[in-house]
C-alpha cells in the first residue's frame, strides 16, 4: 500500500535517463501533454520538454507539461490523496520547490509558528540599537573559515581545482577505504556510502534499508561539503588532501553510487577530470531528490479522551491491551538489561547492556 | 511513609532523627537502585492512617532498626571543608551515571550517552548527568582564544570575543533538549527495560546567554537574509540551517548551564539554544554563524535528521520535538513493593510550548486519570507529574499520555507506526506502556516490564 508513490517517482526519474529513444518521436508542441504518451502517462517527448526548462525537472510547469494538468498519477496526482489513512503520503504547500536541482526551502511550519507569539514578545524588540560590542572584520578575513557550500553549489572551488576519477578513488582507499569499504560497502559499523538498497518498506518487519549516497542523498554538493568538513574523521580538512583531493574522493563516491552525469544515463569514468563544475552537472542527477516532504506535522488529531476510550486508541489499537510485544536479546546477543537487578536478585547496579 | 515509620521507630530529637534517617538510607538498597517504597504500606493502612498500626509490623525486624546501634556517622568527625573544592555526589550515589550502549555506534568519539531520567527528581538535570552526543569527541577550547562570527548577508560582520558576548544583555531560562533519535532503538518493537535507554537522550537545564536576536541585530540582517547557519569549533564542524524567523524568536547563545559555565560535553565554551527544537540544531562549539539566502542542505538536514517514511518518501527540516511523556517511578529499573498506594510520577514536555495536562491509564489506555503537576509548567520544559494510585497486586499497564497547551494529544504506538512505518529513526514519540507483573507471580511478581502494542 506505501509503495506507489516511490515506484512513480522512481519511474519517471528512470524515464529521463532511459535516453534519446523516446525523445524524437514526441508531438511538436513541446509545453501541452496532449501528443503521445508513454504508458499512457508521460509525455513521449518529456526529454524535450525537460530541456526547453533548462533541467528543471521537479518544477510544477515541468511536470505539468510532462503529465498533464489533470494527472491522477505522477507528482500531480499525489498531491492529491494517496493513501488517505496516511497523512505522510501525499505532498504539501509548504515545500517550495526552486532552482535549477529543486533547492526546497521549507517554512516554518505554521503549527509550530503559532504558539511562539507569547515568546517572540521578548525576543522582537523592533527598538533595538547596537550596542556597538563585537570588532568588524572584514569578509575577506574568514576565508579560512568560511568552508560552506550551500545546496546550489555556492562556495565550491572554482572549476579546473580537481583530479579525475581513478585519482580519487586512490585518495579514497588511502582515507577512507579502511572505514567506509574499499567500494563504500562499509566496514567495522562504520557507514556504508554505496548501497542499492530498497527505501520502499512495504512490511513494518522488514529490516531497516541502508541509507547511502546514491539511493538517499538527496544532493550531489552536501557529500563534498561534508567530507572536507569532517573527514578523515581522526584529522578532518586535512591540507595535504586538499580541495583538489576532496574533489576527487567526492566523484570516486559518485561514481561507486552510478550517479548519471547527463540525461543520457552516462556514468563518470575512470578519467573523467572531477572538479565542481562536473559536481554541479551532477546534482540534479541524484536519483531520491525528489522523495523528501517539508514537516507537515502534527499529522495526528486525537482526542483527549477519559473513559471508556475508543478501542482504536486502546492497547494494540484493537482494543486488546494482551497483545503485546515483549523485549527479546540485545542486538548484540547479549541478554536484556538488568532483568537479575530488577528482580532483586542481583543488587542494583550496571546492566551488562549498559556501559 | 518510610520516613515516618523510621520517625516513629528510633527517634526523640531532630538532630537523632536525621542520623538515623542517613544511616537508614546507607544500610539498604534504597540510595543505589532507587527504591524508594519499603514494604510498609499496604492499601489497608492508607486508608485510615493510625501512627502505632504502621510501626507495627516493623517491631523487632533486625534489617530495619539494627542500623540504629551502629550510628557510625555519629559517633566520628567527618570530612572537613574544601576537602573536595568541586563537590561530588556521596559514593552511595555511584550507579546514577550517564550510560551508552556500546552497539549503537562504532565509536566513542561519535556515539551518545543517555541520561538515567528514572535516578532524576525534579525537572533539573545536573550537569554532571546531562546527555552527550559528539560527532566528532569533545574538544578542550580555551575560551581566551574562541571567537565567534557573524557574517554572511550582513551589514557589518562581526567578530566576538566570550568578554563581548558576556557584555551584552542576559537571559535565563529552562529548557529541555532532546536528540530527535530518543527512543529510536524502540521503533521495531521493544528492546531497552529502562528509562535511560528508551528517553534518556535528553536533560533539562537552565541555560544563560545573550539573545541570538540581539547578535543578529547588531549585525545587521540584510533583507535578502533567510538562513541562518551555525557552525562549530569542533572535528565535526557542525553545521545545520535554521530559518531566520526561528533564529530571532527564542533562540540564544548560551554560556552557562545550570549557573557555571557549559560542560566541554554541552559544547564549552558557547553553544546555541534553539528551544523546542532537534537538538542537532542547538550547535555546540558555535564559532560562526553564517547568514544566507537558502538553506545548506548539508549532510545533518538530508542525509540524516530526515525521516523515512514507509513509501519511501522522507520528511526533512522537522525542527520542533512533539509533546513526549514517560512514567519515570514506577518504572522497568524499580521493583513493586507490595499491593498498596503508590505516587506515580514522571516527565511531561513540548517542543511547542507548555504541557497543558498529563492523564495517566493503568489499564492499557481505557481510561485515564488526570495527573496534577509538582514542579512549575514553563515554555519548552520539563514538568513533572505525579498521580495516586491505589495497586490491588494485579497485572496493570501503565502509560503517561501528555496534552500540550495547542491541543496536541500524545498518540499511542500503533498509531504512529501505523502512519510511519518502523523506519524512520527519529522523533519516536509515542506513549510507552510499562507492564507491571501481578504481586502474587513467582519470582517476577511485583517485576516491570517496558512492551510496547
Amino acid at each position: 500500500m506505501f509503495n506507489t508513490k516511490k515506484s512513480l517517482v522512481v519511474a519517471s526519474v528512470a524515464a529521463l535517463f532511459s535516453g534519446s529513444v523516446f525523445a524524437m518521436s514526441g508531438s511538436s508542441d513541446s509545453n501541452t501533454a496532449s501528443g503521445e504518451k508513454i504508458d499512457g502517462k508521460y509525455a513521449a517527448n518529456y526529454a524535450e520538454i525537460i530541456k526547453k526548462a533548462d533541467g528543471k525537472y521537479l518544477d510544477k510547469e515541468v511536470i505539468e507539461a510532462i503529465l498533464g494538468k489533470d494527472a491522477a498519477y505522477g507528482r500531480n496526482g499525489l498531491e492529491g490523496k494517496l493513501d488517505p489513512a496516511n497523512p505522510y503520503s501525499f505532498e504539501v504547500d509548504d515545500s517550495i520547490d526552486g532552482g535549477n536541482h529543486g533547492n526546497a526551502q521549507c517554512k516554518i511550519p505554521a503549527a509550530f509558528t503559532e504558539v511562539h507569539e507569547s515568546v517572540a514578545k521578548n525576543f522582537y524588540n523592533d527598538d533595538y540599537t547596537a550596542r556597538g560590542f563585537g570588532t568588524p572584520i572584514a569578509e575577506s578575513a574568514l576565508e579560512k573559515w568560511n568552508i560552506t557550500v550551500d545546496g546550489d553549489g555556492k562556495g565550491l572551488p572554482k572549476a579546473g581545482v580537481g583530479m579525475t576519477v581513478e585519482e580519487g578513488g586512490k585518495v579514497y582507499v588511502q582515507f577512507c577505504g579502511m572505514c567506509h569499504g574499499e567500494f563504500g560497502e562499509g566496514a567495522k559499523g562504520y557507514l556504508a556510502l554505496a548501497v542499492e538498497e530498497d527505501l520502499v518498506t512495504s512490511d513494518f518487519t522488514d529490516p531497516a534499508p541502508m541509507k547511502a549516497v546514491g539511493n538517499y542523498w538527496p544532493y550531489a554538493v552536501t557529500l563534498f561539503d561534508y567530507i572536507r568538513r569532517t573527514m578523515p574523521f581522526w584529522t578532518p580538512n586535512a591540507p595535504y588532501i586538499g580541495d583538489a583531493g576532496y574533489l576527487g574522493m567526492t566523484g570516486y563516491i559518485l561514481q561507486s553510487n552510478y550517479i548519471p552525469i547527463n540525461d543520457e544515463g552516462e556514468e563518470l569514468a575512470e578519467d573523467t577530470f572531477f572538479d565542481s563544475a562536473m559536481l554541479m552537472k551532477m546534482n540534479k542527477y541524484m536519483p531520491n531528490q525528489g522523495n523528501f516532504f517539508c514537516d507537515h506535522r502534527p499529522v495526528i488529531h486525537n482526542a483527549r479522551c477519559m473513559t471508556n476510550c475508543d478501542k482504536t486508541q486502546v492497547g494494540d489499537g484493537t482494543g486488546n491491551i494482551e497483545n503485546y510485544r515483549q523485549a527479546r536479546k540485545l542486538p548484540d546477543g547479549t541478554p536484556q538489561y538488568n532483568v537479575p537487578q530488577r528482580l532483586h536478585e542481583d543488587k542494583p547496579g550496571v546492566g551488562h547492556a549498559g556501559m | 511513609m518510610t520516613d515516618q515509620i523510621v520517625e516513629k521507630v528510633a527517634v526523640q530529637t531532630d538532630e537523632s532523627r536525621n542520623q538515623s534517617r542517613r544511616a537508614f538510607l546507607k544500610g539498604s538498597a534504597a540510595v543505589a537502585g532507587g527504591v524508594m517504597f519499603t514494604q510498609a504500606a499496604t492499601a489497608a493502612e492508607g486508608a485510615g492512617y493510625d501512627a502505632k498500626k504502621a510501626v507495627a509490623p516493623y517491631a523487632g525486624k533486625e534489617e530495619i532498626t539494627n542500623v540504629l546501634q551502629d550510628q557510625a556517622a555519629r559517633k566520628s568527625l567527618g570530612f572537613g571543608v574544601r576537602k573536595y573544592p568541586y563537590g561530588m555526589p556521596s559514593p552511595y550515589e555511584k550507579e546514577v551515571q550517564r550510560r551508552t550502549l556500546e552497539w549503537l555506534t562504532p565509536d566513542s568519539m561519535a556515539s551518545i550517552t543517555m541520561t538515567p531520567l528514572q535516578q532524576l527528581h525534579g525537572i533539573i538535570t545536573p550537569n554532571g548527568l546531562h546527555f552527550e552526543r559528539f560527532h566528532g569527541g569533545v574538544p578542550t577550547i580555551n575560551p581566551d582564544e574562541h571567537r565567534l562570527v557573524i557574517h554572511g548577508l550582513v551589514e557589518r560582520p562581526l567578530i566576538f570575543t566570550m568578554d563581548d558576548l558576556k557584555r551584552f544583555p542576559s537571559v535565563s531560562r529552562i529548557h529541555f533538549v532532546e536528540c530527535p533519535a530518543n527512543g529510536a532503538m524502540e521503533w521495531k518493537g521493544v528492546q531497552l527495560n529502562s528509562v535511560q535507554w528508551t528517553h534518556g537522550m535528553m536533560s533539562c537545564v537552565e541555560y544563560t546567554g545573550v539573545r541570538l536576536s540581539d547578535l543578529l541585530k547588531e549585525a545587521g540582517i540584510k533583507p535578502e537574509g533567510k538562513w541562518i547557519i551555525p557552525e562549530g569549533a569542533d572535528a565535526s564542524g557542525m553545521s545545520r540551517s535554521i530559518p531566520l524567523d526561528l533564529a530571532m524568536d527564542d533562540c540564544f547563545v548560551a554560556y552557562a548551564q545550570n549557573g557555571e559555565a557549559l560542560r566541554r560535553e554541552q559544547g564549552y565554551p558557547i553553544r546555541l539554544v534553539v528551544p523546542g527544537c532537534e537538538a542537532n540544531m542547538w550547535v555546540k562549539y558555535l564559532r560562526r554563524i553564517m547568514v544566507h539566502d537558502v538553506p545548506m542542505q548539508h549532510r545533518e538536514e538530508t542525509s540524516k535528521y530526515t525521516e523515512l517514511m514507509p513509501d519511501g518518501t522522507a520528511q526533512r527540516f522537522s525542527w520542533y520535538m512533539e509533546a513526549n511523556s514517560v512514567i519515570t517511578y514506577p518504572s522497568p529499573d524499580f521493583k513493586m513493593q507490595g499491593p498498596g498506594k503508590y505516587y506515580v510520577r514522571g516527565l511531561a514536555w513540548s517542543g511547542r510550548g507548555k504541557v497543558a495536562h498529563v492523564d495517566v491509564s493503568f489499564d492499557g489506555g481505557k481510561n485515564w486519570k488526570e495527573a496534577h503537576f509538582t514542579s512549575p509548567v514553563l515554555d519548552k520544559a520539563w514538568t513533572r507529574f505525579e498521580v495516586e494510585w491505589d495497586w490491588d497486586g494485579s497485572e496493570a499497564f501503565l502509560m503517561s499520555r501528555v496534552t500540550d497547551e495547542t491541543g496536541y494529544v500524545q498518540p499511542p504506538m500503533p498509531q504512529m507506526r501505523n502512519l510511519e512505518g518502523t523506519n524512520n529513526v527519529y522523533h519516536r514519540t509515542a506513549m510507552v506502556t510499562w507492564r507491571v507483573h501481578a504481586w502474587e507471580n513467582g519470582k517476577s511478581g511485583g517485576m516491570i516490564e517496558n512492551v510496547q502494542y
